[in-house]
């Protein structure tokens, strides 16, 4: 196991550093972003001396020394836009996109995991056929566009719910959070829902075609010649053996929202990352999106282990041939 | 939910018992960088730190220059000015207003302005001398003739507040925790974050009178859509931008206003002048070997091929207007000489013919798409009304971020974007795109085309050393009829924008050419 441990970190180490390269030579690539900062008006010596203050007239190889040097040192550097310390834009709107991402997949699972076991179990049933076809929508129908119609329908028309923003927040552990707020429930249920619409549809999917594979399996013979109850089947046996490929694709998804919650976040004006970095994006505000960047790849490299611990405890085979 | 409603509904009778209490939420589109209002020039910021901070020198709604805390100011010779100093201005914490502000707030800004840098206001100040506490002698490094146009984005700190919070890394924090976010305008500070809300509340001591609002929440919706709805839901009681397709569904909407204004900006084509383009082909995609916009033909052509009125009336829905010049009508320096541009393609093809493209050729046209509203969809109709005339139009409508690097490295050889006149005279916008790209002068720094015209360039040099208004107007005014017949600028259109309202709780809405949405000019319904 520590083996494996090792094995994993190197890689994530190897990988965050040919992702920094990457995405250092993708935004030099792109351009000088003092060419969209910049007043337009502004005289050519006054250019030069703010690209110099910035150090943007130096070599692509000496910029990214200086960065990695920094990054080294724990600076990230500053917003060019917002002239605030990085990991401190950043993670001053980090919670607000982790309670928006955790309501919105762990409702997915808790929702959709029992309705697709049912739609597996009793594939021929009226409701399980409904259950397909709503999940085919949340498939198929883009986010924002049902994103605009929730507005459209409890903001706008029926007035129940607020169509934007996050509300009231408490501090807990010095940080703001709105999931402890009735207020902050009433702003969060909109963006959530649109969040999970289509990671609800995922688990459905993957929930009845592993109950519908598992259920004509030995295992379940067996048991029901044992005369264990059905329920208990579908508990300790069913569940069970369908968890292995939802443990990846939640641990997956939970890493793409997090990172990619931008559409949701645009819609429903919620103040989290995502739109942080698409407007730092528009506006090449290069310290935000190598930050940004490198923490989602840290993300998706910390994601993806303890998605592999997971297996590891899910299934005792696993867990068996990885022990030295 | 119910507590939280008997909440806001308690206070909200609390406070309706005060006279003129009341709270205006705004979404807007954009939203400020930074509570110092020295370090970025952009215009969103400038939108919002103007609740806070007052500009030595104001503008009004159609940008022609009004007293604000300087009450007058006039040159005594070539290269000084003196400002006369409002009297009895008190600041946010209780201090006065003196010239020692005014000197503290001009010096600061070399220390901690950002990328967007302010020091393109301050640019031609030598030295600053305090006479007395309500005069101020300025001096230039040469004639200065628009130095008050550069003031109008000239914002007054306190300098007591802010003189621990001078340099770039204490500034930032210093004025967004509100310590030094001390000023002299209509409202107080109360709190922001970035891409957050920013809370404001009245100002009872402001030196033009109370504002019409008890307290002003503006916030930062950026997608159309959701802004809309937000109004639609009664969260917010005035938007900014409204798209033109929203725009004609508000007109039936009895509960909600619309309140439509010029604004400052003109969408220009650019033609690249220089002996050797990159983005003109022959029809088959080989090389022209020559510059086909060099020839004053070709550029009359493609100006005879823009149909001007079905680019109003159908791509922007009427919001907008047709272009003659590189700046609206009315400004300082427009010249009412220059007659509407004419629609004639069959002339177009002649004078291509005549230029030694009967069959026409092939160019990349690239404009910006996420900048102002419509310059995606103009440069589509553009594309397809160079394609009338032969020339095969390949259109590019990309994003920013992409465009002004691009366009800054001379990548391009035919490309549009919008040019906002924000101080409201011609050579903030004839300086920088019409003159020749020259850093003796400090002049062309946005001439991307190398477009070269000695007369323009002598007319606008003599210009900036003219303190004379109406000699200098002249010059400008001629500058510009220069350009507009060179053509190697297009004026496509004047685009207009749109606040819309809720009926029930605001009266009215200046609407400012250069799209501010200052809540002090906004009146409640009554």
């Amino acid at each position: 196991m520590t083996g494996f441990l090792i094995q994993r970190l190197l890689q994530a180490i190897v990988i965050m550093a040919v992702m920094s390269v990457i995405v250092f030579a993708g935004v030099y690539a792109i351009g000088n972003p003092l060419e969209v900062l910049l007043p337009p008006e502004a005289p050519q010596d006054i250019r030069d001396a703010v690209i110099k203050r910035f150090g943007l007239d130096r070599p692509l190889w000496e910029q990214y020394g200086l960065y990695i040097y920094n990054l080294f040192q724990g600076d990230l550097g500053r917003s060019y836009i917002y002239n605030e310390p990085v990991l401190q834009l950043i993670f001053g709107r980090l919670p607000a996109t982790i309670e928006l991402v955790l309501t919105s997949v762990i409702g997915a699972l808790v929702i959709g995991v029992p309705l697709g076991i049912w739609a597996g179990y009793r594939p021929n049933a009226f409701s399980s056929r409904a259950i397909m076809a709503v999940s085919i929508l949340g498939f198929s129908v883009p986010t924002f566009w049902i994103g605009l119609i929730l507005i459209l329908t409890f903001a706008v028309n029926l007035g129940w719910l607020p169509s934007g923003g996050r509300g009231d927040t408490v501090e807990v552990l010095g940080v703001a959070w709105s999931v402890f707020t009735l207020d902050g429930w009433s702003h969060l249920i909109l963006p959530a829902t649109n969040l999970a619409l289509f990671k609800l549809a995922i688990m459905i999917r993957l929930a009845r075609a592993g109950t519908r594979e598992v259920m004509l399996s030995d295992t379940v013979k067996f048991a029901r010649a044992a005369g264990i109850s059905e329920g208990t089947i579908i508990r300790r046996h069913v569940l069970k053996l369908i968890s292995i490929p939802i443990a990846t694709v939640f641990g997956l998804e939970l890493g793409s929202t997090l990172a990619f919650a931008v559409v949701t976040e645009t819609i429903f004006a919620w103040p989290g990352v995502g739109k942080l970095i698409i407007d730092s994006i528009q506006n090449l505000d290069r310290p935000v999106m190598m930050a940004y960047l490198i923490l989602t790849a840290g993300l998706f490299v910390t994601i993806n282990l303890v998605v592999d611990l997971v297996y590891a405890l899910l299934d005792p085979r696993l867990r068996r041939r990885a022990a030295p | 939910m119910k507590p939280f409603s008997w909440a806001i509904a308690l206070g909200g009778l609390l406070v309706a018992t005060a006279a003129g209490a009341q709270t205006l939420t705004v979404g807007v589109r954009g939203g400020p960088e930074s509570m110092d209002p020295h370090f970025s020039a952009l215009g969103p910021q400038a939108d919002a730190v103007k609740h806070i901070y007052d500009t030595l020198v104001g503008t009004g709604v159609d940008l022609q220059l009004e007293p604000s805390l300087a009450t007058s100011w006039e040159p005594i010779d070539d290269v000084t000015w003196e400002f006369k100093l409002r009297e009895g201005v008190k600041f946010h914490d209780g201090s006065d207003f003196t010239a020692e502000d005014v000197k503290f707030s001009i010096e600061r800004i070399p220390n901690v302005t950002g990328p967007t840098t302010m020091e393109i206001y301050i640019r031609r100040i030598a030295d600053v001398e305090i006479v007395d506490d309500y005069t101020l002698r300025i001096t230039t490094d040469g004639p200065a003739a628009t130095l008050p146009f550069d003031f109008v984005r000239l914002f007054i700190v306190s300098s007591a507040a802010a003189a621990d919070f001078s340099d770039i890394e204490s500034a930032t924090e210093g004025f967004n925790s509100g310590e030094a976010a001390i000023g002299t305008g209509p409202f107080k500070y109360v709190s922001w974050e970035p891409k957050g809300e920013l809370v404001l509340e009245r100002f009872d001591d402001h030196w033009r009178g109370a504002a019409p609002w008890e307290s002003v929440v503006r916030r930062e919706i950026s997608d159309d859509s959701s802004r809309l709805a937000a109004l639609k839901a009664g969260d917010v009681d005035l938007i900014n931008y409204v798209s033109s397709a929203d725009y004609l569904a508000l007109e039936r909407d009895n509960d909600i206003n619309t309140f439509l204004g010029d604004s400052v900006y003109v969408m220009n084509l650019q033609l690249d002048q220089r002996d050797e383009t990159p983005k003109v082909y022959a029809k088959d995609g080989s090389p022209l070997g020559e510059n086909p916009f060099q020839k004053k033909a070709v550029r009359e052509a493609l100006d005879l091929a823009i149909d001007r009125e079905t680019m109003v009336d159908i791509v922007l829905e009427g919001l907008g207007t047709p272009a003659r010049q590189l700046m609206p009508e009315g400004f300082f320096g427009s010249s009412d000489e220059i007659e509407a541009k004419p629609y004639d393609p069959d002339r177009a093809m002649e004078l291509l013919a005549e230029a030694g493209y009967p069959d026409g050729f092939a160019m990349d046209l690239y404009c910006t798409n996420d900048r102002l509203p419509g310059d995606g969809a103009i440069c589509e109709g553009l594309g397809q009304m160079f394609a009338q005339i032969g020339i095969d139009t390949n259109v590019n409508a990309i994003s920013r971020s992409v465009y002004f690097p691009a366009q800054a490295r001379k990548e391009y050889s035919a490309f549009m974007n919008g040019w906002g006149t924000l101080t409201g005279e011609a050579s903030y916008t004839l300086g920088s795109l019409a003159h020749s790209p020259n850093e003796e002068v400090r002049m062309g720094a946005f001439n991307r085309i190398e477009y070269e015209n000695p007369e323009v360039d002598r007319l606008m040099q003599a210009g900036s050393k003219e303190l004379d208004a109406d000699k200098r107007r002249a010059f400008y005014e001629e500058a510009m009829k220069l350009t507009v017949e060179d053509r190697a600028y297009l004026p496509i259109v004047v685009l207009q924008t749109v606040w819309a309202a809720n009926a029930d709780a605001v009266g009215d809405v200046a609407t400012r050419a250069d799209e501010e949405t200052l809540a002090f000019y906004i009146q409640p319904a009554s």
